[in-house]
């Protein structure tokens, strides 16, 4: 067993040694990393004036990749996911809602595993070595090559190559959003133990109603895209609290995402109109031919507001299936 | 375990196992159905939900391909070229009822759905943002940290 983690040493130093010479390199380690490797750790999530602390174990059992994230602040809540299904035990008052959702890339796997996506709107620079929950980090910078997206700033751990910490910088280089280990550890096993919800007997344990996941195919189309962002899904579903089919057209450029919402203006619904920022996301609302329509992303402001004047209804009927 | 998911869904169900939890939430097969059924039945006997979404769906997926706007206009044009009356043509009533049939229900979900422009007082969200918009671009969008934070603003409001 020394051997072979020797072994493993000996090759993940070869592989920093080429990393420090090719940034996307290093990135590509990066985004692999955090689905092979197993470990176990904590990490701190700070978006605006919200923080929150997260109990991470992952493992990758032959090709099968588990994770249980357990919120160590606030209300109980524990994210399970398995592959891209995930499925969350969310504590609310006297009850535990399970909710199922499809996969996302969870910190600390936010990188895409194909970077070509990100590669033209995107430059790569290494930067320093510089220290995150006690493990040396590699600096690398994800500097865009436009003002439609941020820029971020990624520590990967010099040895591993996992990613352990990563800065959302806005156009004036400040930090918007942080999210990172504070202590981290490598698992040498493969027990699945850990890979269950802790239970709490005073509770009730409810599903949540499955209002949502309609993939479709529709006529809304967005003329003038910023550059780098594609249509990635399109969901119609009810959004809690809302009485009807709103539309949902998810953008992405690789790593930023974009969300825009459409449902028509109901009698007695008043139209929302303007801009907002919530911590590292901006929000555009707008009205178009009797059509609410906001959109919402993790992205410059001039990024949703192009999009939201974009959007217009095409007559043709699209025959193309997505999804 | 069919019965167990009845008792889950009546909130009878001894939660100290964990297994048939997660069993349950992450099952793609024969017992998903049964939730889905179960939970269906459960909806139905509470009044929720009466149109189902899948209904509505299909309704406007029929209204697609029907070529609504053109028909009545070309029921229209045949009637004043042809010399027997069309009204005592049996194949016409069952075309203008389906067409009419259609255009009710097109109507209905256009009215229901553009109803009037309200914009004559619209809301700044800059006052008031539904926090609903931005849990929903969490939880769908493919790269979101702000997934563990959701809770905060979004499941309290529930």
């Amino acid at each position: 067993m020394l051997r072979w983690m020797l072994a493993c040493g000996l090759c993940c130093a070869s592989l920093n040694i080429q990393a420090s010479e090719d940034p996307w390199l290093a990135l590509q380690k990066t985004a692999f990393a955090a689905r092979e490797l197993n470990y176990q750790g904590v990490f701190v999530y700070q978006n605006g004036n919200q923080i929150r602390s997260v109990q991470i174990t992952h493992m990758n059992n032959a090709g099968r990749e588990l994770t249980r994230n357990v919120v160590l602040d606030g209300q109980p809540r524990e994210v399970f996911s398995e592959g891209s299904d995930i499925v969350i035990f969310n504590a609310k008052n006297n009850k535990v809602v399970i909710e199922k959702r499809r996969g996302q890339n969870l910190f600390p796997a936010m990188l895409p595993t194909n970077l070509d996506v990100i590669k033209s709107s995107y430059i790569a620079k290494l930067g320093a070595v510089e220290r995150i929950a006690g493990r040396d980090a590699q600096i690398i910078d994800l500097v865009p090559n436009d003002n439609f997206r941020y820029s971020y700033r990624i520590w990967s751990d010099a040895e591993f190559g996992l990613l352990l910490k990563m800065t959302l910088l806005d156009n004036q280089n400040r930090a918007i959003e942080q999210i990172g280990f504070t202590q981290l550890s490598m698992l040498n096993t493969h027990e699945l133990d850990w890979f269950q919800p802790k239970i709490d007997l005073s509770k009730q344990y409810v599903m949540e109603d499955e209002t949502t996941v309609n993939h479709v195919s529709n006529n809304w189309v967005v003329a003038n895209l910023p550059p780098g962002y594609r249509k990635i899904d399109h969901i119609e579903h009810i959004v809690p609290g809302k009485s009807g089919i709103v539309n949902q057209v998810i953008f992405s450029d690789g790593i930023a995402s974009v969300s825009v919402f459409i449902e028509p203006l109901k009698k007695g619904m008043r139209a929302k109109t303007g801009h907002k920022v919530v911590g590292s996301t901006n929000i555009c609302a707008h009205v178009i031919d009797g059509y609410q329509v906001i959109v919402v992303g993790e992205v410059p402001a001039q990024t949703v507001q192009q999009i939201a004047k974009a959007i217009s209804f095409n007559k043709q009927p699209t025959t193309t299936a997505n999804k | 375990m069919k019965e167990q998911l009845s008792a889950l869904i009546d909130g009878e169900f001894d939660t100290h196992n964990a297994d048939h939890l997660l069993i349950v939430a992450k099952s793609d097969g024969e017992l998903r159905r049964a939730w889905n059924e179960y939970h269906m039945i459960g909806d139905v006997m509470r009044g929720d939900v009466v149109l189902h979404r899948n209904v509505a769906g299909r309704i406007l997926e029929a209204l697609d391909e029907e070529p609504t706007v053109i028909a009545p206009a070309m029921v229209k044009a045949s009637r004043t070229d042809t010399k027997q009356p069309f009204f005592k043509k049996t194949a016409f009533w069952s075309v203008a009822a389906s067409v009419t049939a259609v255009m009710f229900v097109g109507l209905m979900l256009l009215q229901q759905q553009k109803a009037e422009q309200t914009l004559v007082n619209p809301i700044e969200i800059a006052e008031s943002m539904p926090s609903e918009y931005l849990a929903a671009h969490q939880t769908y969008a493919p790269n979101s940290a702000a997934y563990y934070i959701q809770s905060a603003s979004y499941t309290e409001q529930r």
